[in-house]
């Protein structure tokens, strides 16, 4: 191999080493979560109550042939604080971080467009139209889940069609297109709310639709967990050909790529998982699009290493935005509004400046 | 490899844009597109390409149609250069090169150590290694095309179809980008351009195609194929060709 053939093999392990960077930082997020919080806990009973958890599953498996003593550093209650309430909703700021990046990421690639993200294109108030009506009907959290599906890939259908039709610059045609088509769907999550009762069902669709990683329950996470891991697995296999997805179709397919199936697996992978987080997080907006922005400053536009880096950083991302959420003033900030004040000024960071550093 | 097209008609609508184009060309040959804008050329090359399916007629692979060749084979026998253009993300030029690999990867994977090599050795024969860490919207258009030409040799197919590859580019790009497909050529592969230039056809060309209104209205070597008539007919405009003291043709447009 020539020097400059080691100047590209050292150039592409950077981008590995970068990639396993975030995934060291997220499982240092993941650990300091588990610390902070209205109570404290130290790192040794973190330990220590790790050390219990791990001994008690031990002595399960083995029907009691392995005692499982217990530390008395831990107390009931922060062994409840750790394993019933930040447990899942560490997994879950986790999950959906890295499902609405890896999401964004994927439709930049296959709308061939940097400001595309699950928000901006209708998918999440597609889900969320769908979701809350699943909500009113009282169908249970499963049906929830099934309704934002189904009404996320609807919209992203409809996205796509207006913006084929409409005339003007691509780009922002199918922006155009995915605001007006929230917008209809925003109409319609409002009129359920109206015809909601107001004592119990109103109060629910209000406060999930700000975005909450709040009300996690266990079993909804692990429910959550098979779609998300279903688009994902995909679009982790498929994401080296997602790089030809953003040049033109005719060379796409010329290059061996078939470019509608490929497209078609991505947009339903990305719409599934998005309709996922919706569903068991409600609307948390700009993660999409501002994660993978700067995962690509980070490791650049190949979605060899791009992919990767934007779930760890979504992960990251989430992780840290619903840590202060938590902890920043005396209630709880709906994480959906933080996300909001963080991406807006990044979203007018990124119109205005200039256009070769996409 | 031989690529021959027999009888080859294709409509948009109600619009005939191609009708009974037949030709040959085989390994070694340039052979240059020439015709006006709206001829014919770029839904010619996109049946080629299997892009387009044609109304009628055949096209044959070393004499094996290619109508029932999928994409990912397809690209193993043709590659595509469009012309230099701005793609939305801005890859290094490596990647972009690297990007013609793609079909001797598995469907699930990325390129691997070898689809590397090949693309290494793609820039290398294109003389363009120097540019691998650049960015492709930083680079200018003959960089650009030789680029795009670069991943086509990355893809280790053995006919090259390029649609106008000196559109936008200067004079001196125009002439290098064209001398490096000539010796693209001499290695042994099949290629097919379009051009408006008829001084590069009598340059480069070892074949040419002449297409007007869906039809071919001349084909063959060069120095009689390009005729007089045929460029009025094509483009309107009077020319004079002359060999100058070199044994060159030259078209000379005639100015009134």
């Amino acid at each position: 191999m020539t020097p400059r053939g080691a100047e590209e093999a050292s150039r592409r392990r950077l981008y590995s080493l970068i990639v396993a960077a975030l995934a060291a930082l997220a499982l240092a997020g993941i650990v300091a979560s588990f610390m902070i919080g209205r109570y404290p806990i130290n790192p040794p009973q973190l330990f220590a109550a790790l050390r219990d958890k791990a001994g008690e599953i031990l002595s399960r498996v083995t029907r009691g042939a392995v005692g499982a003593p217990k530390s008395a550093l831990v107390t009931d209650q922060m062994r409840a604080i750790l394993f019933n309430v930040r447990l899942p909703r560490i997994f879950l700021a986790c999950m959906v971080g890295c499902c609405l990046s890896a999401a964004g990421a994927s439709y930049q690639g296959v709308f061939q467009n940097p400001m595309a993200a699950p928000d901006i294109l209708g998918a999440s108030s597609g889900a969320a139209a769908g979701a809350a009506l699943a909500i009113l009907l009282e169908l249970g959290s499963r049906m929830v889940m099934v309704f934002a599906f189904a009404a996320s890939l609807i919209t992203i259908g409809l996205v796509m069609l207006v913006s084929r039709a409409a005339r003007g610059n691509r780009v922002l045609r199918i922006i155009l297109a995915g605001i007006m088509i929230s917008s209809l769907c925003n109409a319609m999550t409002s009129f359920i709310k109206l015809v909601a009762d107001p004592n119990n069902i109103l109060p629910e669709i209000t406060y999930w639709m700000m975005g909450s990683l709040a009300k996690t329950k266990p079993g909804e996470v692990l429910f959550a967990l098979v779609p998300m891991t279903l688009g994902i697995v995909p679009l982790l296999l498929l994401r080296w050909r997602v790089n030809l997805l953003t040049l033109s179709d005719e060379e796409a397919r010329t290059m061996g790529v078939p470019v509608a199936a490929v497209r078609t697996t991505v947009i339903v992978c990305s719409t599934l998982i998005t309709a996922a987080s919706v569903a068991v997080s409600g609307l948390i907006g700009w993660v999409g699009l501002v994660v993978p922005h700067l995962a690509r400053r980070l490791v650049g536009n190949n979605y060899r290493h791009l992919l990767p880096a934007s779930m760890l950083g979504g992960a990251l991302f989430l992780l840290i935005v619903d840590d202060v959420s938590r902890n920043l003033l005396l209630t709880e900030i709906p994480i959906g509004i933080l996300t909001s004040v963080i991406g807006a000024p990044f979203f007018i960071w990124l119109i205005t400046r200039r256009k070769e550093t996409v | 490899m031989r690529i021959d097209v027999r009888g080859l008609s294709f409509s948009y609508g109600a619009r005939r844009v191609l009708d009974g184009v037949s030709f040959g060309v085989r390994s070694g040959d340039v052979l240059c597109v020439l015709g006006p804008n709206g001829a014919g050329k770029s839904t010619l090359f996109n049946c080629i390409l299997g892009i387009s399916r044609p109304e009628a007629g055949e096209i044959a692979a070393d004499g094996r149609s290619i109508s029932g060749i999928g994409a990912r084979e397809l690209a193993r026998i043709m590659a595509f250069v469009p012309q230099s253009h701005a793609p939305t993300f801005n890859y290094s030029v490596f990647d972009m090169v690297l990007m013609g690999t793609t079909a001797r990867v598995g469907g699930f994977s990325s390129p691997g150590a070898r689809e590397v090599g090949a693309a290494e050795e793609a820039m290398e024969r294109v003389g363009i290694s120097g540019l691998r860490s650049r960015g492709y919207l930083q680079i200018s258009g003959g960089e650009r095309q030789l680029t795009l030409i670069a991943r086509a040799l990355a893809q280790r197919a053995s006919v090259v179809i390029m649609d106008e590859p000196t559109a936008n580019l200067d004079y001196g790009n125009q002439l290098r980008v064209l001398m490096r497909v000539k010796e693209l050529s001499r290695e042994g592969l099949t290629i097919i351009q379009s051009t408006h230039n008829p001084d590069h056809a009598f340059l480069f060309a070892s074949r040419v195609l002449a297409l007007l209104g869906g039809r071919v209205a001349a084909l063959g070597e060069p120095r009689e194929a390009v005729t007089e008539e045929l460029i009025e007919n094509l483009y309107g405009v009077k020319v004079r060709l002359r060999a100058d003291e070199d044994g060159y043709m030259r078209c000379r447009p005639l100015l009134t």
